[in-house]
């Protein structure tokens, strides 16, 4: 007799504990866990969904689910899927993710990504739904679309850029030394003398398109960046820059492409807000050096400081540059003290 | 009678040195204008006998101004230039109005005179 009920309270101690254990799971979620019977009564809410609804378990217990957490414009949806499914419908919204808009208790609506399941077990069913708040990942989405829309309109900005660079330029030039070519050739046996001045100034229209068509192609990829590396080019770059500037240290070995190029437009973008902003006597210098898998581009000025990173001053087309690559970008800038600016790209080894 | 050209076209130097080129060619260059407004008063105010007028403007578009001048009174035959290529252009050109198009680097009086016969 004692041996059975020692069995007895053995094998009721190890469910307990099961119980317990299974119970520790549920409330340990980081993700609401609650539950609700065929009439869509709360039946279960655990501690995620009482700090994320606001609703304290003993107050949600026996509520309303949809009065507790659907927002008043979809409850009518919401009871009539029960309603439809407990009929013998087909479920709609069982065992897959969906994303709703859920309520809190104060009433703020926020996207939620849920997953409702109903328990196997005898009797009346038991539907058990996993909530978790998505807010932060719909925000980083918004943030990803705005910033693919960004990089493409800057692509096509560039684009259109070059071409009106093109035809302002060296294309105008061209046509004028056929001009000028024409009317030599015209005047060749009347007049030598004005023909060899005209040719003489085509020659020098000629020269005056080479130099810029050179300097439009630099401005669209240099060539000396592919051929040399980061070390000539920043060299370049520091000394065409419209500052005094110097470069203090550049890595004298080859890197990924896509890092040598972010590093380069870093670079010549920051210099050229030195020009702009950092007012007059400022002088710049340019850093890149490897860090741990990382390079690390900074380009400091000892101008006038305050820079703002939304003010057109090219802050944010290098940001989604440098995010692209997986880098951060930072600016430092208090008014009066002169401006860093850092960007930490992966190097990938 | 020499031919009398305006030009209208925003690129001082392509207005130089068309000027010489079709002097050279024995035309008249009886006025310059490097934006479309007062490419539209010039044509009014000085009756050329041919408007050579570039289809890039800083205020609007050689398509517009050409329109504009042929509603105009007097309505001088316009000839729309370009650095572009004419075979985009040409059936445009003559929709707004003008005689017809000429690229850049093939002017000359000869071909302007065509144009306008």
């Amino acid at each position: 007799m004692t041996q059975s009920r020692a069995q007895d309270t053995d094998l009721a101690g190890q469910l307990f504990a099961s119980r317990e254990r299974y119970r520790a799971l549920v409330a340990a979620a980081l993700d609401c866990v609650v539950a609700m019977d065929h009439h869509g009564r709360v039946v279960e809410w655990n501690p995620a969904a009482e700090r994320i609804f606001g609703w304290p378990a003993d107050a949600a217990m026996g509520q309303d689910m949809a009065e507790l957490i659907v927002p008043p414009a979809l409850r009518a949806s919401h009871r009539a899927g029960l309603a439809r499914y407990l009929a013998g419908g087909e479920p709609v919204v069982l065992d897959r993710r969906i994303e709703i808009t859920a309520m809190r208790r104060d009433g703020s609506e926020f996207p939620c990504e849920l997953t409702i399941t109903r328990i196997a077990r005898p009797g009346d069913p038991l539907f058990v739904g996993y909530l978790r708040d998505i807010t932060r990942r719909h925000v980083a989405q918004a943030e990803l679309v705005a910033s693919r829309a960004r990089i493409v309109a800057a692509a096509d900005d560039a684009r259109r850029r070059i071409e009106r660079d093109l035809h302002d330029g060296a294309q105008q030039h061209l046509v004028g030394v056929a001009l000028t070519l024409r009317l030599a050739r015209r005047k060749l046996e009347q007049d030598p003398a004005l023909a060899a001045e005209l040719i003489d100034e085509a020659v020098q229209d000629l020269a005056t398109a080479t130099h810029e068509l050179r300097e439009l192609a630099r401005g669209i990829h240099p060539a000396v960046l592919t051929e040399g590396g980061l070390e000539p080019a920043l060299a370049g770059l520091a000394r065409r820059a419209g500052v005094p500037a110097r470069v203090a240290a550049a890595p004298p070995e080859r890197l990924p492409a896509a890092v040598e190029v972010t590093a380069y437009f870093v670079v010549a973008e920051a210099l050229t807000n030195v020009a702009r902003y950092a007012g007059k006597g400022a002088r710049a210098v340019v850093s890149a050096t490897l860090e741990g898998g990382r390079l690390v581009v900074e380009v400091r000025d000892d101008g006038l400081g305050g820079a703002d990173a939304g003010a057109g001053s090219g802050l944010r087309g290098l940001g989604d540059r440098v995010s692209a690559v997986g880098g951060r970008l930072r600016v430092s800038s208090p008014p009066g003290e002169g401006t860093i600016l850092r960007a930490e790209l992966p190097c990938g080894s | 009678m020499p031919i009398r050209v305006l030009i209208v076209d925003d690129h001082g130097d392509f207005r130089r040195r068309a000027r010489r080129l079709l002097e050279a060619d024995g035309l008249e260059v009886v006025g310059e204008a490097a934006d479309g407004a007062s490419g539209i008063d010039a044509a009014r105010r000085l009756h050329p006998d041919v408007v050579l007028l570039d289809l890039q403007l800083p205020d609007t578009t050689g398509f517009v101004v050409a329109a504009e001048i042929a509603n105009g009174t007097p309505a001088p035959p316009v000839v729309i230039t370009s650095t572009r290529e004419g075979s985009d252009f040409e059936a445009m050109a003559r929709r707004n109005g003008a005689r017809g198009f000429l690229g850049k680097a093939e002017l000359s009086g000869a071909a302007l005179e065509r144009l306008i016969a």
